[in-house]
């Protein structure tokens, strides 16, 4: 009998199937691989589960008991751990308060005691203790913490829970390694104790590392369940994406005439990094690597204007670039795109229309739009990226996660830019729209763009990237070029201590 | 831990901790150019006096917080206000005016304050209409209300009651009896769990239902809570100007969002603190006095005010983001 059995969930929001036909099963005891592209209903499936999203048809059971799981309350009492893909803390509370919001120890069933709370959370932040990183304490302040602390608070928020069924919705994707394997740990103990579990990730090895069983989610429906010891990552790509594998897999890339150089930086320093040089010439793609969290992202955002810089110089086409803002940075021929894109990239709840052509209105600085006009030079924007989509007018949240992504780069397509800046890009969007998002910067670098990437993940770096350069510690450590650039150099550089 | 009090990560962490310091810096400046200009408004007398005019505000101003915490906003409150100061003025005029009377009138106005909360509480929360629109057309309800209770003011607070306020005990004026009071009941608010729940509402509604809190309860009971302070604000009201007039609160509503802005807080929601409110107050309690005492000509007094209220405002945004940078 089954841990958590949901049978023929669907969930529609308005005319988008979120969900078709969710059947996922989960016995005591194990971790249960939950994978598919973005949009393939995994997280909409876990938010049933959790209570945070009501389903329009299917059933739910627990130990064979039919459940019917009213809201987040009702799931907790049921026994129904959640960590939120987009995470659920409260920026402005500490981390104590935080792990315990959900439950908050009280005396006099009124006031939050204090001395219990701290208690209590310092249980859970020892768990991580050693690969937290600085200021992960129990009274610091979430909004002071990085974004893999963040996520590591969120991981104790459900571990606190202490509840029988756990659903992980991609808590590894801002870890680094030692802190993925101590999450691993955890959940190996966790699975001792007769615990079930869930556990999304876009990361194939982490899945065949951790995972008992896994169910393969595509277009809304469960299409395959099978014990990880008896597949491999061909069999569960194949299913991912349907039809015998169209291959996400991109060749290697093609050796760069030399170029004249478009981006000359010169020993920038600043916070989170120091002395850090390089060139990009046109064509070229320029991959940063490394840990996640060693100063790419500074650096990128840095030469974007988005973050200061305390001393060195940025060139672009020879001339000293300027930039006090992101706003020059852009009308200077810079383009930025971030994988956080949440924050950094989607005006939420605005049309498609208007998510393409700010930056075209900021370059042409045009005060008064013409729809029409706009459209056409949008349509041709969005169609370089293959990107589905029902219509302009449609809001921009009702896209899938790489859907989403493909419409913030097309803003910076319809003037082109001489730099693109990519802030690992890919960041949860599945392997389709990742194997067109590449395509597309691959045939920008023909055209002449010079492109710097930052990708946590190595394949993508190795796969595209003519050079990469090691950040550890907000600082170059190594460039690899050429047949230098292996897995085994980027994972030995990363390490390397700084 | 030393090291981590000097140089501006100190400040940062202070102000974090305590995000009312800014206001309590300007509010030792006010208080240093009002003896300036008026040395007596520092004395025993003033300080009472200005104690005893603005501990409605005061009041009214922690109402506030509690739902802008949750970052929401209730442009009822001083309609709130009029309304129990001319419920419990009529109450104990009818009642024959004797402490009973007194007691009886209190225990009532309390009852219509929270009464009022819990209406706005189901308006924004349960049928979820927007903040500032819903509790603006309350408003507008609990003014009527007041205007059919007492169609006119003027009518005379019992002297027992207006006597007691402005009187002494010990000889310690009335008044800082019902500071200490307050301070202690803030105390213990500060510690109750639906502050820290307001507080997470106020930073993501979203989040905080995901993590199972009750959100439009906790919004609920935040304006309820806000009703009950009203009422409160209406007690020292009603002692203060010794009457009942069914318009009184109505300027008082934009000051106490005033005063929760100067004390630190967030008006998105998330952040802030009670104290920090209480102090706004006294804030515009001393600018207002403060252009009495340099002497500004009675036509130029609003505009002032106006002024001083705004580089108030600059002020705390400039000391906040110094420290927290």
């Amino acid at each position: 009998m089954s841990k958590l059995k949901l049978g023929g969930v669907s969930k529609a929001y308005g005319a988008t199937m979120a969900l078709r036909r969710g059947d996922l099963e989960v016995e005591a005891g194990e971790v249960h691989v939950l994978i598919g592209s973005n949009g393939s209903g995994k997280s909409t499936l876990c938010k049933i589960a959790a209570g945070s999203v009501r389903p329009d048809a299917g059933e739910v059971s627990i130990d064979g008991q039919p459940v019917r799981i009213s809201g987040p309350q009702a799931a907790r009492s049921l026994g129904i751990g959640i960590f939120y893909q987009e995470l659920s803390l409260a920026a402005h509370r500490t981390v104590a308060e935080n792990i315990f919001l959900p439950d908050l120890p009280v005396t006099a069933g009124l006031f939050v005691d204090r001395a219990a709370l701290s208690g209590r959370a310092a249980r859970y932040t020892a768990l991580f203790d050693g690969v937290a990183g600085d200021g992960l304490s129990t009274d610091a302040v979430v909004e002071n913490l990085r974004a893999d602390q963040r996520q590591l608070v969120e991981i104790m928020k459900a571990l606190a829970t202490e509840a029988p069924i756990l659903i992980f919705d991609e808590p590894t994707s801002a870890l680094d390694r030692a802190q993925v394997d101590r999450f691993f740990d955890i959940l190996r103990d966790l699975k001792g104790q007769g615990r079930a579990m869930i556990f999304i990730s876009h990361r194939m090895d982490e899945i065949f590392a951790i995972g008992d069983r896994v169910t393969v989610m595509r277009d809304g429906e469960t299409v395959a369940t099978a014990r990880i010891a008896d597949t491999d990552q061909a069999e569960v790509v194949r299913h991912m994406v349907g039809e015998a594998g169209q291959g996400a897999q991109a060749a290697a890339p093609a050796p760069v005439a030399e170029g004249e150089t478009v981006l000359a930086v010169r020993g920038i320093s600043g916070v989170g990094y120091s002395g850090v040089s390089f060139e990009v010439r046109k064509g070229e793609i320029l991959g940063f690597g490394g840990l996640h969290g060693q100063g790419q992202s500074r650096v990128l955002r840095a030469i974007f204007g988005a973050h200061p810089v305390a001393s060195g110089e940025i060139l672009l086409h020879g001339t000293r670039l300027a930039a006090r803002g992101p706003r020059e940075a852009i009308r200077s021929g810079l383009a930025y795109v971030s994988g956080d894109r949440g924050r950094d990239g989607v005006i939420h709840g605005r049309p498609i229309l208007e998510n393409v052509i700010p930056i075209h209105a900021l370059r042409q600085r045009l005060h008064l739009a013409n729809p029409a006009a706009l459209r056409q030079k949008a349509q041709a924007a969005v169609e370089a990226l293959r990107t589905k989509f029902a219509g302009f007018s449609h809001p921009i949240n009702s896209l899938s996660g790489g859907n989403q992504q493909k419409i913030v780069i097309a803003r910076w397509l319809i003037d082109r830019p001489d730099v693109l800046l990519l802030d690992d890009p890919t960041k949860g969007i599945d392997l389709s729209a990742k194997a067109d998002l590449f395509a597309l910067i691959r045939r920008l670098a023909a055209e002449g763009l010079g492109i710097v990437l930052y990708s946590s993940e190595d394949a993508e770096l190795l796969a595209n990237a003519d050079r990469i350069l090691v950040f550890n510690g907000g600082r170059v450590t190594r460039e690899l070029t050429g047949e230098a650039r292996t897995r085994f150099n980027l994972t030995q550089a990363a390490y390397e201590a700084a | 831990m030393a090291a981590m009090m000097t140089g501006s990560t100190g400040l940062k962490r202070w102000v974090e901790r305590y995000p009312f310091l800014p206001a309590l810096l300007i509010l030792i400046v006010l208080l240093a150019l009002n003896g300036f200009y008026q040395p007596r408004s520092v004395s025993m007398a003033g300080i009472t006096g200005l104690t005893k005019t603005y501990l409605a505000l005061m009041l009214l101003a922690v109402a506030q917080t509690y739902v802008v915490y949750a970052g929401d906003i209730d442009l009822s409150a001083g309609a709130i206000l009029s309304l129990v100061n001319v419920v419990i003025v009529v109450l104990m005029q009818h009642w024959g005016g004797g402490a009973l009377s007194v007691f009886g009138a209190i225990g009532v106005g309390l009852l219509v304050g929270l009464a009022c909360g819990l209406i706005n509480g189901v308006v924004v929360a349960a049928l979820r209409l927007q903040a500032i629109v819903a509790t603006f057309a309350t408003s507008i309800f609990f003014t009527g209300l007041a205007l059919y209770v007492l169609p006119v003011a003027g009518t005379p607070a019992p002297a027992a009651f207006w006597r007691t306020y402005g009187g002494r005990f010990l000889d310690i004026p009335f008044v800082f009896y019902a500071v200490v009071v307050l301070a202690l009941l803030l105390r213990l608010l500060v510690r109750m769990r639906l502050s820290l729940q307001l507080l997470a509402v106020g930073d993501d509604a979203q989040r905080a239902f995901q993590s199972g809190l009750a959100v439009t309860a906790i919004r609920m009971k935040g304006y309820a809570l806000c009703g009950l302070f009203a009422a409160l604000a209406a007690f020292c009201v009603t002692g203060d100007t010794a009457s009942g007039d069914p318009l009184v609160g109505g300027k008082m509503t934009l000051f106490s969002v005033a005063a929760v802005v100067l004390g630190g807080s967030a008006l998105a929601g998330g952040y802030g603190t009670v104290v920090g409110s209480v102090f706004g107050a006294l804030i515009i309690g001393l600018i207002n006095s403060l252009v009495y005492f340099v002497g500004t000509p009675s036509e130029w007094q609003n505009l002032l005010q106006g002024l001083a209220i705004l580089v108030a405002l600059m002020a705390g945004v400039i000391v906040g983001r110094r420290a927290r940078a």
